[in-house]
């Protein structure tokens, strides 16, 4: 048998970069120009009114931020995983009210405010588990394609919260907006229960064995299960964890508007889904960075709230967005066809 | 090959059916460790249905199926790994948007010690080491293992699942057409890990249309025809001309 | 922030609830055809009719038609105020040939082909609250009037700023407003209103750009809290129910300072009244939904039976309730919410 002296997979490694070289590189980074330019935006709101860089706005701030960010974390752990959820936002809905029913009756019930409140988190984010559930059910067991699937949901979700709030909003209950409103600095405790939750998010995707799953199986999900990877367990843990970050979205809702309102989220599915394509995260899945999301809910925060802010009519704020949205995915594409250049 | 060995993989009278289709007819072999073994057929001779067998995909109707000595019945394609064999499938292959590092650990991730390990957190850096090392015992040497997949070339890929497919297995690997799609020299590179599998006592089933390939790698060649094993024999008893007549069977 | 594509999932969500609703409504066309016998059928087509303005409207007209002996099909998607769910609904309800159609066409002009085909099949038709832009087939149109209930919003809020004294030239009373959707007539109607009285009479008043919460209390808070961060803030116009919800909010979490700012609203919900009554809000516009669904069956009933006299267009006026007349006019006025 004849040998082949070839050598294999030939190291065509190029010189390390020079320094300068280094930072053009860092600087056509996409997420650091959309950081750049979200700062730019704020030095602007600040130019107008300055009252921007306050306290007050910028508690205002991680509130806002604050009801987005963990169902855009949970279209990225979705979406990264190969699949799409668009129930999020009504699964918003559907748990605000149920919640609020829950806190109603055990107040009512003379349950005591903190422990109402307590058990209606839980009751939030066990039904955004029940419609993750069914999410995973049609999508591992009946087989709809993930975009189908939530999109059954999606509207059950938006037809049971109208159901069940008979159109109105469930409860009044200043205690809850009297507790969502304490806290120190810019810092509310919601805020800051929340950010710690999206900080575990993150790291759970990037560093532990069940984010680096997520990232195989929408990478490839064939090689995943080559690898011994329980794929249809996994997906449908990732659709069950969708519905639960929605569900206590719901409750952050139910918190910050005092009721469960059912119009509550309605819609916000593509407001994460924009954050998470303005993050720079692969829609196809298997690729994209938890900073990228946090920037892109931080970006779609500011626009939102600064334009209202600054006093110009909220209905140039999707005209604001979409350039955002555009300008992210003209970065992304030139950043990637630079690589399929070299 | 010195037969007098102990096999480390061995069929007997194995039959698969798929409904009224028979895709395998009393099919016998034994492979020993170290050598590499061509697997080749006309399309429809049975190649997939037989490394399914193997790998544990499915079960055969009949037959025996004895992995290092022991007769073994396999219930998902996770038993046959935990018994030394690893299988690269056509379609499978690598996650491409992971690291080198990942891929060759994925599914066996190692992880940090004490506390954050038991929380699951992965120690990365260790498994991006041990690729490196791992990937060079079988002559592969890549240049970075925190490149993903997806920035190498397409035989710098099958290098790179071959060589994780011989780190992992214990004794037996299977490949389905790891150099299809590949140009010439991409092809040679593959050979080459296939080679080093081999020399590091491995035993390789090597399943290929190319023949090419197939005369130069293998030690020995399996000729399916029709579900059936129509020749057994050393890789030297072979020509190109000759090994196309067994496969279609113009020779007999 | 609603967009395009998101109205078009929507659209696609909304289809099956419509299936649904257009189902159940056949079923009960029989039930329908057996009971015509004697009554006249009208089928009555609102907007969204799980909105308590609708519920509020239909206790109006169902008691009036009740009384009359008329037998009313009551339809509309549960949810979605749009022409595209409503033109279905519509469509299919010619079917079981009613004497009469009232509609509150979700639009001005998408309606008048549909309508053309019922004069076509010689039913009369009226629209009740909104109105198709053509009137020409319409019998008789009852409606709210919106552009007073503006107007009557910037004089209740001036007086609850106290304008005379505390809004001047140099300093400026700043008002937020909130709607739900600046394509909505109602809402352009009220702000259109609002803001001609404020230019004619309030020259130091300063209102911000409105808010425009999509139905979202959470949407209106946030936007509340912005115009209550960037600016000082003496009043509040909250032009529906949601926005009053979210001023309500707004203003508990924001501090003590803003607990003197003063609100005005849309509409006479059970919850809103108990808000003014607690001094939280200083007024509430309210709209006449029970009177005009009423008024429209006594016009579809003068019309069938030719007794009686027809106006073609009905103005029903925005009523301003305060804590002063609320004991007075409260009860009458509160929406119904079954
Ligand atoms: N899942 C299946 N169901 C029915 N018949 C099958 C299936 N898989 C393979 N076969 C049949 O079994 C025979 C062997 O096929 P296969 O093992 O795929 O051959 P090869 O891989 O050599 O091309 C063929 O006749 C094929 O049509
Ligand atoms: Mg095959």
């Amino acid at each position: 048998m004849s040998t082949v002296e070839t050598p294999v997979a030939s190291s065509n490694e190029a010189p390390p970069p020079s320094p300068l070289k280094r930072i053009a590189t860092y600087a056509a980074n996409q997420q650091f120009i959309l950081f750049l330019v979200l700062i730019g935006v704020m030095i602007f709101f600040d130019f107008h009114n300055t009252r921007f860089f306050g306290t007050s706005e910028f508690t205002n701030l991680l509130v806002d931020f604050s009801e987005a960010v963990l169902i855009a974390a949970a279209e990225m752990y979705v979406i990264t995983s190969g699949g799409i959820d668009l129930s999020v936002g009504s699964t918003i809905a559907v748990s605000t009210v149920v919640g609020a029913y829950a806190i109603q009756y055990l107040e009512g019930h003379h349950f005591g405010e903190f422990p109402s409140l307590l058990v209606g988190t839980f009751v939030c984010a066990g039904v955004g588990g029940v419609v993750g559930t069914i999410n995973a059910l049609l999508i591992t067991k009946a087989r709809l394609v993930p975009f189908v699937a939530t999109l059954v949901t999606l509207s059950m979700g938006e037809g049971l919260a109208l159901v069940f709030s008979k159109g109105g909003t469930v409860g009044y209950d200043p205690a809850a907006a009297v507790w969502s409103s304490t806290g120190f600095w810019i810092f509310r405790w919601l805020t800051l229960i929340v950010l710690g939750i999206t900080v575990i998010l993150g790291i759970v995707l990037h560093v532990s064995r069940y984010g680096r799953y997520n990232f195989a199986i929408g990478s490839n999900p064939f090689a995943a299960r080559a690898a011994g990877i329980n794929v249809n367990r996994h997906v449908a843990s990732v659709y069950v964890l969708s519905g639960v970050l929605a569900g206590l979205t719901g409750m952050i809702w139910y918190f910050n508007s005092s009721g469960g309102a059912p119009q509550n989220g309605i819609g916000n599915e593509l407001e994460a889904i924009a954050a998470v394509v303005i993050g720079g995260v692969s829609l196809v899945g298997g690729v994209g960075r938890f900073s990228g999301i946090i920037l892109g809910v931080a970006i779609l925060t500011v626009v939102h709230d600064g334009l209202v802010f600054i006093n110009v009519a909220t209905t140039w704020n999707e005209v604001v967005v979409a350039g955002f949205i555009a300008l992210a995915a003209v970065l992304q594409s030139l950043s990637s066809g630079s690589k399929r250049r070299t | 090959m010195t037969n007098e060995r102990e096999p480390i993989l061995e069929l007997r009278n194995i039959n698969k059916s798929y409904g009224s289709v028979k895709a395998l007819t009393d099919v016998s072999f034994k492979a020993y460790a170290g050598e590499v073994i061509g697997l080749v057929g006309d399309n429809g001779a049975g190649k997939s249905s037989l490394i399914k067998t193997i790998s544990g995909v499915h079960n055969p109707d009949s037959g025996e199926l004895i992995v290092d000595g022991v007769t073994r019945h396999w219930k998902s394609p996770h038993d046959s790994m935990a018994a030394g064999i690893e299988t690269l499938y056509q379609d499978s292959g690598l996650a491409p948007d992971l690291t080198i590092g990942s891929n060759i650990f994925l599914g066996r991730e190692l992880e940090k010690k004490g506390i954050l390990g038991k929380l699951g957190f992965l120690d990365q850096r260790a498994m991006e080491r041990k690729a490196l090392e791992e990937l060079e015992k079988v002559g592969i040497t890549v240049p970075l293992s925190k490149r993903t997949v997806s920035q190498l070339s397409g035989g710098q890929r099958q290098a790179v699942a071959i060589g994780r497919a011989a780190m992992w297995a214990q004794h037996v690997i299977i490949l389905d057409e790891p150099t299809n799609h590949l140009g010439a020299r991409q092809s040679l590179e593959v050979l080459k890990v296939i080679s080093a599998a081999r020399d590091h006592g491995l035993c390789v089933l090597f399943i290929s249309h190319t023949l090419p390939h197939v005369l130069e790698v293998t030690d020995r060649i399996i000729v399916l025809r029709l579900g059936r094993v129509v020749k057994d024999a050393l890789t030297s008893d072979f020509t190109v001309e000759s090994l196309l007549g067994t496969i279609t069977g113009l020779n007999t | 922030m609603k967009s395009r594509s998101m109205r078009l999932i929507q659209g696609a969500a909304v289809a099956s609830t419509l299936a649904a609703s257009v189902f159940t409504f056949v079923g009960g066309t029989a039930a329908v055809a057996n009971a015509a016998s004697k009554k006249f059928t009208v089928a009555y087509v609102v907007g969204a009719a799980s909105d308590p303005f609708f519920l509020s409207m239909k206790a109006g007209a169902s008691a009036e038609a009740k009384k009359l002996g008329i037998n009313l099909v009551w339809q509309g998607n549960p949810s979605v105020y749009s022409s595209a769910t409503q033109i279905p609904i519509v469509q299919t309800l010619l079917a079981i040939k009613p004497s009469a159609l009232v509609l509150a066409p979700t639009d001005t002009k998408a309606l008048q082909p549909l309508v053309a085909q019922y004069i076509a099949k010689k039913i009369p038709v009226f629209n009740v609250d909104s109105g198709d832009a053509n009137q020409s087939n319409i019998t008789s149109w009852v409606t709210g009037n919106n552009l007073q209930g503006g107007q009557a919003a910037a004089d209740a809020l001036a007086s609850a700023m106290g304008y005379a004294k505390n809004c001047t030239a140099a300093s400026k009373c700043v008002v937020a407003i909130g709607v739900s959707s600046i394509t909505t007539s109602t809402d352009a109607a009220r702000l259109k209103g609002f803001a001609a009285e404020v230019a004619k009479k309030y020259p130091n008043i300063k209102a911000l750009n409105p808010i425009v919460s999509n139905s979202q209390p959470a949407v209106a808070t946030s936007g509340f809290k912005q115009d209550l961060a960037a600016n000082k803030v003496s009043g509040i116009f909250a032009i529906d129910g949601t926005d009053l919800e979210g001023a309500a909010q707004a203003i508990l979490t924001a501090g003590s300072a803003a607990k003197s700012i003063k609100v005005v609203g849309y509409d006479a919900y059970a919850t809103t009244i108990k808000s003014m009554q607690a001094g939280k809000i200083s007024a509430i516009i309210s709209q006449q939904p029970a009177l005009e669904g009423k008024d429209i069956i006594d016009a579809v009933y003068a019309k069938l039976t030719g007794k009686g006299k027809i106006s073609h267009l009905t103005t029903l006026a925005n009523i301003v309730l305060t804590p002063a007349n609320c004991a007075k006019l409260c009860a009458t006025y509160v929406y119904k919410t079954a």
